[in-house]
């Protein structure tokens, strides 16, 4: 009988034991965990108020630029952002977001060169941004743009309009 | 909770009838569309950088801008996958009769299928604009019955997006309906009940994310949101020279039947395929990095 029963036994178990599978550990398993936890979804609420709307950034973009045209793209609480295109093509990707409560990004800044008076950062070798006001990071990528053009195109943001925005 | 969202980019299929169905349709948007799977792939693609330790950081910002609910990415990736109807058990059993690298539309196949109606094909394909407006006011953050910055931005609709509205046309509009089928679809519409769109089940899935406050006024937002868009899918179709045969010469490179079948051919795309939820999670991801890059 126990003849019988245990190759029945272990079909079972590997049959249970498919059904069963893990999916394979990915390198952002531990920030979903952290991100969903439910006490993780709420914000300190004095903070998450003074978070700018993405729409108050606008105004601050460069307009057509460098014979690129520029498209407005996305515009959430605390971003907003556009798109340089030329022939129909994107060129580069500009934001602004509002650091308000993430310390780890005016971090980047510390000790940097600077742009139009403005503390700069690189990162990678398709991304260059400026930290305004301590707060406010105005961010060029592109795949195809060199840095000084990327710097470049920076300056052409009202930096001054946007260290006044209270 | 859903799932990750670097989940959705793994578990993306690199071949199967929908990408099939894309790969056939890449004539409408030449090159436009890649079939980009895997997260750090998106990552790398997107971004253009190829350091692992940038492209950590990148992804878990990402990853926390999608599981934080206040941003709308979550509901986007529900609608995409939520307006197609896919029968995965129907894919399964058409590839598995290839011959030959191409699926045979007959037989046993066929008696699983059944062709829609004009008018379920109506809703069905005005459900799937709608879907995408919502969606898109989601993602990008404008206000959720904005048709009118919807209507901007298709001008600016690219890769994987342009690839969805393309399929759109043609696999929900000019196969199953004909060359009038914007005609059909307006007349569709106009004579639509209440009644008639409660009893939808799609429209049942996701009618809690559709604006319009009542069935009625949801109504309303579906006929000015195809009234809307008609006229840019009237030009694109122009534009493009398309034609229900053209769509059907270039299917023939995966999929054999017979043209006494059409009615088949569209059913069976329409079950087989999911390609709102396969362009879907694309666009999510793709935005969701770029924002992600933006703000680290």
């Amino acid at each position: 009988m126990q003849k019988v029963f245990t190759p029945l036994l272990l079909i079972c178990l590997l049959f249970v034991g498919a059904c069963g599978e893990t999916p394979s550990p990915s390198p952002y398993d531990q920030v979903q965990e952290e991100t969903t936890q439910p006490k993780q979804t709420k914000q300190p609420k004095q903070i998450s108020q003074e978070i700018h709307a993405g729409g108050d950034f606008n105004k601050f973009f460069p307009g057509d630029v460098n014979g690129y045209k520029r498209v407005y793209t996305s515009e959430k609480k605390g971003y907003a952002e556009a798109v340089l295109k030329k022939d129909g093509k994107v060129v580069a990707t500009l934001a602004i977001s509002d650091t308000m409560g993430d310390t780890s990004v005016a971090s980047k800044f510390k000790g940097s060169d600077k742009i139009d008076g403005y503390p700069s950062a690189k990162q990678g070798k398709t991304k260059t941004s400026i930290l305004v006001a301590d707060r406010y990071q105005v961010t060029i990528t592109s795949k195809t743009l060199s840095e000084s053009d990327r710097k470049e195109i920076l300056t052409k943001f009202n930096l001054n309009g946007l260290k006044n925005l209270k | 909770m859903s799932k990750a969202i670097f989940e959705l980019m793994d578990n993306l299929p690199q071949n199967n009838i929908t990408i099939m169905m894309l790969k056939s349709l890449d004539f409408v948007v030449p090159g436009e569309w890649q079939n980009i799977v895997g997260f750090d792939n998106m990552i790398r693609h997107e971004t253009g950088e190829d350091d692992p330790a940038l492209i950590q950081q990148i992804g878990e910002k990402a990853v926390r801008l999608y599981n934080d609910n206040t941003q709308g990415y979550q509901r986007a990736v529900w609608l995409y996958q939520t307006v197609d109807n896919a029968d995965a058990a129907l894919g399964a059993a058409a590839l598995a009769n290839k011959v030959g690298g191409k699926i045979p539309l007959l037989g046993g196949l066929l008696t699983n299928i059944t062709p829609n109606p004009d008018q379920a094909q109506a809703i069905d394909l005005s459900l799937k604009l709608v879907v995408e407006i919502v969606a898109f006011c989601q993602i990008n953050g404008i206000p959720g019955d904005s048709i009118g910055d919807f209507l901007a931005s298709l001008a600016n609709y690219s890769g994987e997006e342009i690839m969805r509205l393309a399929t759109l046309i043609c696999v929900d509009g000019l196969i199953p309906l004909g060359p009038d089928f914007l005609g059909k679809i307006h007349e569709t519409l106009s004579n639509l009940s209440s009644n008639d769109l409660q009893n939808n089940k799609t429209f049942s899935s996701i009618s809690s994310l559709i604006p319009g406050g009542n069935i009625g006024g949801q109504l309303s937002f579906i006929n000015n949101s195809f009234d809307s868009v008609k006229g840019w899918m009237s030009d694109f179709v122009a534009s493009k020279n398309l034609s229900p045969q053209t769509i059907l010469n270039n299917l023939k490179s995966f999929v054999e039947f017979s043209d006494d079948k059409l009615d088949y051919v569209a059913a069976f795309l329409d079950l087989s395929t999911n390609y709102y939820e396969h362009t879907g999670i694309q666009t999510v991801a793709r935005k969701l990095i770029t924002r992600a890059y933006n703000e680290i």
